[in-house]
């Protein structure tokens, strides 16, 4: 598979390529590797919350990313609830409960926040790799 | 009625030469979706790093101002939020390439300042959407997406300026 | 060659960067609604599948506490709660009735709360609110009837009113009506904490309702929980709880409505038989309690109450009266207090917050 002509050809041309690079480049291209991951592993996992779980019941309903703008009808125990999200932040923006308590509660923007709607038995909370804490306390 | 007439030089030529070439590659990207928003190959930049290589520094920021204010204004754009982003970008890439060109050229080819000016392209673009298009947060995330795509797309944008810099070196070849 | 060390330290920066964003704590978590409010169980370091038994577990024995405890959901048509029962032979007077022995250990404990909060934390007043709608799964504004009100009040039920014998109890005053709202969820953490314990489980955090109790750590750090901004869907501070420690709040956003721009809270001052309108949350923090006390989960829930409905002056004397050292106010003003040993313990989550302290 390695030797068939087409594969030497990639390799020759891959090795053409490489060839020119001088030894500082390799220093640049590691570095900006290195760099890349960093970035991946501390932003991607770290406060800034990248989706809402909205939970019915005791079951995840689903997880959405918040980089989008989009409404999500869910059936409650009580009827249909509208959470929006919105580039980065999600709320409940229509509920069929009386107290209203969970679309007062506004928009959601950091991990680890929740919007939890008791009668109707949906949450939202926005999830990060490390919340700045593990429960909260109401 | 007087008739003023602008004295032109053969570099303002060739920076209007350089520059158109930019901006059609410009353009191009413009008209062509991308699959991530935000995330383009900005091959105009080879022709920055070209000029870079072949006039200096000087020629080589007029090429890519110009760049960003006509494609704006052909595009209509100008002093939109694109525009403010374009240029940001370019002027942050532009500093970056002056503090790499003085690297050794022993031991760093284009490829090595096109990386450097792809990252600096970006961090430019990215303190205005910080700063001012969308001030609480929320593209964090998006950072390591823009990074690992300007390392690709700088990678790639270096190795063709190296080929074009080298054909140039070996076949005197004028634009 | 040079090469090959090169694209070797590359694959290996690529494998080492994909294990670093991949790695996956030992963390079971799973959250569910029973006791009409949602509890969150976490459990560390244990099997995914042992762990997720033992939260069955722990959620039926909620699920049947919940059921025997209600105070006003029969459990069918026609089959009252085991506390139902016992109200109903409570309003029609001196009957004794058997009940079990560990509602018996409820009750006898909440009296000794009761008389320790000088009747500011009363179970016995399910009258009054039901009177103010607030034995419903919904609340809504209720037309306020300050004459039936004050008949109530004047009825004046205690727990003191409850005599108990051999697992047998009868009441002395027949406007007696338990209601266990302030009690049960702090009852059911202690109650998970100790199986937990006992099924050697050795890290863990259980969540009823926003009632908290800690077991062990999360890995090497302490568990981690967020204090509820009263006005705000954040949390306004974060407190590390260390093993055996228990954090509760009582607050006027969860179960409230409003008549005529007033708030009217679910905690009631059994004094005047409104609810209490000078303090928007108060949180306590609880260690570990010795054995024939009341314990922590316990102590988090009920504490909060006397706290919330003492007069602004003796805030600090009712949280004393039940050994509680660590706890933060904020009043209907937005001014928070802090006792003096909860400063230390508290992390504000954004800068310049303004507090005063509590002796």
């Amino acid at each position: 598979m390695l030797n068939s002509p087409h594969c030497n050809n990639l390799r020759a041309q891959l090795k053409s390529l490489t060839q020119e690079f001088l030894a500082g480049d390799w220093l640049v291209l590691i570095a900006s590797i290195l760099c890349v991951i960093y970035l991946f592993q501390t932003l991607w996992t770290n406060e800034h919350a990248a989706k809402v779980q909205i939970r019915l019941g005791d079951k995840i309903y689903a997880t959405y990313s918040l980089n989008q703008q989009r409404e999500i009808h869910v059936h409650g125990k009580l009827g249909d609830a509208t959470i929006s999200i919105a580039q980065g932040k999600a709320r409940f923006s229509k509920s069929p409960c009386h107290t209203q308590y969970c679309v007062h509660q506004g928009w959601l923007t950091h991990a680890g926040q929740a919007a939890i709607c008791l009668p109707n038995q949906i949450s939202l909370e926005l999830l990060g790799e490390t919340k700045p804490y593990d429960t909260l306390n109401y | 009625m007087k008739i003023t007439q602008i004295q032109s030089t053969e570099d303002d030529h060739r920076i209007a030469k350089l520059a158109a070439i930019a901006i059609a590659l410009h353009m191009v990207e413009a008209v062509i979706p991308s699959p991530l928003p935000g995330v383009k190959p900005g091959i105009a930049n080879i022709v920055t790093l070209y000029v870079l290589y072949q006039y200096g520094f000087a020629t080589a920021a007029w090429v890519s101002i110009l760049r960003v204010f006509a494609s704006s204004l052909l595009l209509g754009q100008f002093l939109s939020p694109t525009f403010v982003l374009s240029l940001s970008g370019a002027l942050l890439s532009l500093c970056a390439l002056w503090l790499a060109m003085h690297l050794p050229k022993k031991w760093f080819s284009p490829v090595s300042l096109s990386i450097v000016a792809a990252f600096a392209h970006i961090a430019g673009q990215l303190i205005v959407v910080r700063l001012w298009l969308i001030p609480n947060a929320g593209v964090s995330y998006l950072i390591p997406m823009f990074a690992a795509a300007a390392l690709f797309f700088g990678l790639v944008n270096g190795l063709i300026a190296k080929k074009l810099i080298k054909i140039e070196a070996t076949n005197y070849l004028h634009l | 060659m040079r090469k090959p060390y090169v694209i070797i330290a590359l694959v290996a920066a690529l494998v080492f960067g994909a294990y670093l964003l991949s790695r996956e704590e030992p963390l079971y978590h799973t959250q569910s609604y029973v006791f009409g409010t949602l509890v969150d169980i976490s459990i560390y370091d244990e099997d995914d599948e042992r762990a997720r038994s033992l939260s069955n577990h722990i959620l039926q024995d909620f699920q049947s506490l919940h059921n025997r405890l209600h105070a006003w959901k029969p459990i069918s048509e026609g089959k009252p709660s085991e506390l139902g029962q016992l109200n109903s032979t409570f309003e029609r007077g001196r009957m004794l009735t058997n009940i079990s022995p560990d509602l018996v250990a409820i009750l006898v404990d909440a009296k000794v709360l009761s008389v320790k909060s000088h009747g500011l934390f009363n179970p016995a007043i399910g009258h009054l609110i039901g009177t103010w709608g607030f034995q419903r799964d919904e609340f809504s504004a209720v037309d306020v009837n300050d004459r039936k009100i004050k008949k109530l009040v004047k009825s004046s039920p205690s727990m003191n009113d409850i005599v108990l014998e051999n697992n047998t109890a009868y009441s002395k005053n027949s406007a007696v009506k338990l209601d266990l709202g302030g009690y049960a969820k702090g009852y059911a953490l202690d109650l998970a904490a100790n199986y937990l314990r006992k099924q050697h489980v050795n890290n863990a955090l259980i969540n009823i309702g926003g009632n908290i109790i800690a077991i062990g750590k999360h890995g090497d750090k302490p568990w981690r929980v967020g204090i509820q901004h009263p006005r705000a869907p954040t949390a306004i501070a974060t407190v590390d709880l260390p093993d055996g420690w228990a954090v509760g709040t009582s607050g006027d956003y969860q179960r409230y409505f409003m008549l005529k721009g007033k708030r009217y809270c679910h905690i009631i001052d059994p004094r005047t038989g409104y609810p209490a309108q000078h303090t928007q949350s108060v949180t306590v923090l609880v260690a570990p309690q010795p054995a024939n006390q009341s314990q922590a989960g316990v102590l988090s829930d009920v504490a909060s109450k006397p706290i919330f409905i003492e007069s602004p002056q003796n805030r600090s004397k009712a949280a004393r009266e039940l050994g509680i050292e660590n706890f933060m106010v904020i009043d209907d003003q937005a001014n928070i207090f802090v006792s003096t040993n909860m400063v230390k313990k508290l992390n504000w989550l954004s800068p310049n917050v303004k507090f005063a302290t509590l002796q």
